[in-house]
């Protein structure tokens, strides 16, 4: 596979990660809005419309921070960074990448301990008693995606730099 | 070799700037320094145990859903093309007088940056929604690029921002009230930028020409089109205020009137909204990063009792608490040199708060006073992330230009930095008036 390929399939991936989590964002506000609608004209709540919100809210993130680890958009202090020259630069972004893999490899793991013991102790939703595990489950398969998509990115900054896609402006931190 | 705790938290301190300065992104790095530290002083299993359960609750917390909410409503806003059509209303009613377009600019920067909540977004947005208008004019390069940098700092400070939100989050203060807290003091500093550039003009009143006088009819036509998205800013704060939503119904109800508004008036795409969807996502994603590891450096500095060992060190120095209050800003201006807005709010907040509380000062006022305080690094030299945002837009103007056009209002805004400390009322007047 040319590069081009490489990173045309890579960015598909990075995409539909991305644009699942925008869909939970999407959700969740329509959740919320429907409730207020509900509640004050109709006098009625969706059942489970508080812990949907807030379940579904953790899936987002933790999807969308397996896209922001990868597009390299978290934020940083880029004032050593934004001086140096490109091969300073190159290495401190490896440098960075993983100690990321580091942090988010022993998140995961952590995690999977939360996983494992909400299931034990069969936590439920307060309406409809629904199982609380599954959404950490699938929280949790954000944050292997996380894992999985680090450990391509520091392989490319090593070994294919021309691979790894520029910064994408976020607004955070204003 | 044991280590006692001042020096465990004194080389944490180090790391963590250490790992900052080399671009580790800032939440990972103090996650990794918090837990770290933690688990040296009470045993790996504990602080490991910290990790998931810390990270879960806080991405599961309603009340912080707030942060997405509302920058997703901040998104649906500023891709229905909302900045151009206030600009535009604005620009209708005091363009013809000198210094015109720089007023329009400021209160169109105000009225957009109350609905988006951000600072480098509202710069970005009238680098290319104003700045060609004001050069047209003739307005010289220093002063336009100053004041749409300027104006962008308005987004901190007028509700909701998601500064105040996160500040909020860390000191568990109520949100609501902090909102409501930053409205006047964001009304304040529209109405001195206005009169910054009024002086300008009867100082040097050549240099900003008049633009072109607009009939009646072209000021009914150009409100008509921004009364919506002002009716929905009134209606999502007044709900707040009232006590009709909570912070992050607020947000979810904004959220879903701008798509709304923007699919009724034919102004979002179907790429629009998903744009804005990936926007909130992106930015929801980096925010929530630096709380997780925010919240984990705040176990560590609890264990290391920093906080209370700063207080005792500060409160007694006998300076006075309007002193130490100064020497904290003096950090923070110092402090926006080498970082940006939320990065510093979450790594100083929690060591600072104890101070500031034990002090006597109230909590929400401090809220405002730092985020100001805070802005002030985004126009000042030489990280001032607004002027970096205004040159990347902007390409044929200089730092140094730009720079040059915001001294004025970085005068301006230290006044009113002066006049907030003098009066803490106009802080929290409102929110002491809450329902």
């Amino acid at each position: 596979m040319d590069d081009k390929l490489k990173r045309s399939f890579m960015d598909s991936v990075i995409n539909s990660i991305e644009w699942l989590a925008a869909l939970f964002v999407g959700i969740v506000a329509a959740d919320i809005f429907i409730s207020v609608l509900l509640r004050y004209f109709f006098a009625v709540q969706i059942p489970d419309g508080y812990d949907f919100g807030r379940l579904l809210l953790g899936i987002l993130i933790f999807w969308g921070i397996a896209a922001t680890s990868y597009r390299g958009t978290h934020i940083t202090v880029d004032l050593v960074w934004g001086a140096g020259g490109p091969r300073m630069r190159r290495a401190m972004d490896i440098f960075a990448t993983l100690v990321l893999l580091f942090v988010v490899t022993v998140h995961t793991a952590t995690l999977y301990d939360k996983v494992r013991s909400t299931y034990a102790e069969n936590l439920v939703t307060y309406d409809l008693k629904l199982p609380i595990w599954p959404f950490f489950a699938v929280a949790w398969i954000g944050d292997v995606s996380a894992v999985v998509l680090i450990a391509i990115r520091t392989y490319q900054l090593i070994f294919s730099p021309e691979l790894v896609g520029g910064r994408h402006e976020t607004d955070a931190g204003k | 070799m044991v280590l006692s705790t001042n020096t465990v938290a004194i080389t944490g301190f180090v790391v963590l700037f250490a790992l900052m300065l080399l671009r580790v992104p800032v939440g990972m790095a103090m996650g990794l320094v918090g837990v770290t530290g933690y688990s040296y002083l009470t045993g790996a299993e504990p602080a490991l145990k910290l990790v998931a359960l810390t990270s879960m609750r806080t991405v599961t917390d309603y009340t912080f859903g707030v942060i997405p909410m509302f920058l997703l409503m901040g998104a649906f806003v500023s891709k229905s093309g909302v900045s151009r059509e206030l600009f535009r209303a604005a620009n209708t009613l005091v363009g013809h007088l000198k210094g015109g377009l720089g007023i329009a600019t400021i209160v169109a920067c105000g009225g957009f940056a109350a609905i988006c909540g951000s600072s480098v977004a509202t710069a970005a947005t009238f680098s290319t929604v104003a700045y060609p208008e004001m050069r047209r004019y003739g307005y010289p390069q220093a002063f336009s690029t100053g004041v749409i940098a300027a104006g962008g700092t308005l987004g901190a400070m007028l509700p909701p921002s998601t500064v105040l939100a996160v500040y909020g989050i860390i000191t568990q203060q109520d949100i609501g009230k902090l909102f409501i807290a930053g409205i006047i003091p964001g009304i304040l500093a529209m109405s001195m930028y206005v009169t910054t550039i009024a002086v300008i003009v009867m100082v040097r009143p050549g240099l900003l020409p008049a633009g072109t006088a607009s009939s009646w009819t072209e000021r009914r036509q150009a409100l008509r089109d921004v009364w919506a998205p002002l009716l929905l800013f009134a209606f999502v704060i007044g709900g707040l205020y009232g006590g009709l939503f909570t912070p992050t119904e607020a947000g979810g109800v904004g959220a879903g009137g701008a798509f709304i508004l923007g699919v009724l008036r034919r102004r979002l795409t179907r790429g629009d909204i998903r744009e804005a969807l990936l926007q909130a996502t992106r930015t929801a994603a980096a925010v929530f990063t630096v709380l997780i590891g925010a919240l984990l450096f705040g176990y560590f500095l609890t264990i290391t009792q920093t906080p209370q060992k700063l207080t005792e060190f500060l409160t007694g120095l006998g300076l006075g608490r309007y002193w130490v209050l100064t020497l904290i800003m003096l950090m923070y201006i110092a402090l926006g040199c080498l970082m940006d807005a939320m990065a510093m709010i979450i790594l100083t907040v929690p060591i600072i708060f104890p101070v500031i509380t034990s002090l006597g000062f109230d909590p929400i006022w401090f809220g405002v006073i730092i985020v100001m305080t805070v802005e002030l690094g985004l126009i000042h030299p030489p990280v001032g992330m607004n002027v970096f945002v205004i040159k990347s837009v902007v390409k044929n103007v200089s730092f140094t230009t730009i720079f040059k056009g915001v001294i004025p209002f970085v005068i301006t805004d230290l006044l009113r930095l002066t006049i907030l400390i003098s009066f803490p009322i106009i802080a929290i007047y409102l929110p002491g008036r809450m329902g």
